[in-house]
């Protein structure tokens, strides 16, 4: 691929994957009201909330939540141009992080007790998903020789199935869903980190929350990979559908659980999973499919 | 309007009314079809459904509640108490009725009010929002407003 197909190819994913993240959040509550034996919202539903929040009045608590928002936006946005130009794992998955923060930050600042409670929440939940996030692109990094997701040419779901399932139990968390909807507890804590933001401010947020999941989701496709690109984009979509599917089947058959259960649970069998893996790919045998 | 986000308010009523408004979130009147997802959270909220006919107490909290919502934002009364206060009348401690503290845009009659009218009255009020927009445009700024939060800090 020539260095200009390859930049218009950067672009266009950037701009479209917090969209096409907005489509699957419709298609997320979609399926729910359908697991719940309800109709349902229309499938275009996350759209229309961004824009009636676009159109409402600006308020703040104090000018920095305003910063602390855009910062968010910022840096998951740029994690996520690294991503689609095909870049380092490391500075994607940095880059993402430090955008987490910022909604942390942005929580802080408001004198709210709810918004601080949501952010103590939601660095518990960086704490648990972040270190398995970090040894998954670890592990995908030991088993290509590289970083650099442009290099990636092998079948990850193959080599590394068990880092695949320690990554659906990432996007559990990073889509706040049932056990770990820890942060944004909607019957305890109302809405967690977002609680004192409004109009086109959450609507900031909502995006760059997008951003990040979509980043979450540009990782897991790097799991499937074909010559043939028709082949390697249809089991790229297969995949991102199996996992939103899997993370809605737990979400809509399980309860919320203590913080200190997830943060437990993912530091001990998210990280021995991938470890397992790991270990097993060095050094016990050459692949655990081969 | 394809989103109205909902804040459900209790000003003192009998709880009658209360269980009509969760009624509408059960599978078998999903209001979520029509985007409407029950927020909690007045600076969240679009449509403010208030039930019961505003105690003395409950007064400045309605009020604060208002004042939190951004604009455009829309009241709807639920019920007969919180229309006109019929079902308390005569007692010392309320207000007869939401109109009285803060502006109501639809009334929902009913003892207790069914959940179809109330559904009902969202879609009427859905059809307000246009004005309701249009006036927010000549009477809201477009600067960043701030409204300091008065709440005490949760390390107090
Ligand atoms: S209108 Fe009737 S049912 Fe509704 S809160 Fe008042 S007394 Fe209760």
């Amino acid at each position: 691929m020539g260095d200009l197909t390859l930049y218009a190819l950067a672009v266009f994913l950037t701009l479209t994957a917090p969209l096409a993240v907005g489509l699957l959040m419709g298609v997320d509550r979609k399926l729910t009201a359908r697991m719940q034996n309800r109709v349902g919202p229309p499938l275009l539903q996350p759209f229309y909330d961004l824009f009636k929040l676009l159109g409402k009045e600006r308020r703040l608590i104090n000018p920095s939540q305003a910063y602390f928002a855009l910062g968010y936006l910022l840096l998951e946005g740029t994690s996520l141009v690294v991503l689609a130009a095909q870049g380092d794992l490391l500075v994607v998955f940095f880059l993402s992080g430090a955008g987490s923060l910022f909604l942390v930050l942005g929580a802080f600042s408001a004198r709210s007790p709810f918004s601080q409670m949501g952010a103590q929440r939601e660095l518990l939940q960086i704490l648990a998903y972040e270190p398995v996030f970090f040894l998954i692109i670890v592990s995908i990094g030991i088993q290509e020789h590289s970083f650099i997701s442009r290099d990636m040419s092998q079948n990850l779901i193959v080599t590394l199935p068990l880092s695949l399932i320690a990554l659906v139990a990432v996007l559990v968390i990073k889509l706040q869903k049932s056990p770990y909807d820890i942060a944004h507890a909607h019957t305890e804590l109302v809405s967690g980190p977002l609680v004192e933001y409004s109009g086109p401010y959450l609507a900031t947020v909502e995006l760059a929350r997008w951003a990040e999941i979509a980043v979450v989701f540009g990782i897991l496709t790097l799991f499937w990979n074909d010559p043939e690109p028709v082949a390697a984009l249809l089991g790229k979509m297969v995949l991102v559908f199996a996992a939103l599917f899997t993370t809605l089947v737990i979400d809509n058959v399980t309860a919320r659980l203590t913080r200190r259960r997830m943060v437990t649970f993912t530091l001990s069998f998210g990280i021995a999973l991938v470890a397992a893996n790991i270990i097993w790919n060095l050094y016990l045998g050459q692949g655990v499919g081969i | 309007m394809k989103s109205p986000w909902i804040l459900h308010f209790d000003t003192g009523s009998c709880n009658g009314c209360d269980l009509e408004i969760w009624a509408l979130l059960t599978p078998k009147y999903d209001v979520e079809r029509f985007g409407m997802v029950n927020k909690a959270n007045p600076k969240h909220a679009d449509i403010l459904l208030i039930t019961g006919p505003v105690t003395k107490k409950c007064e400045e909290r309605l009020r604060k509640l208002y004042e939190q919502t951004p604009e455009p934002k829309l009241v709807i009364a639920c019920g007969d108490c919180a229309s006109t206060g019929a079902p308390f009348m005569d007692c010392y401690n309320h207000n007869h009725g939401v109109n009285n503290v803060i502006p109501v845009d639809v009334f929902v009659p009913g003892c207790a009010c069914r959940p179809e009218a109330i559904i009902d009255a969202v879609i009427i009020g859905i059809n307000k929002w246009k004005e309701k927009a249009e006036a927010m445009e000549t009477n809201v700024s477009h600067e960043d407003k701030i409204m300091p939060d008065d709440s005490p800090r949760s390390d107090q």
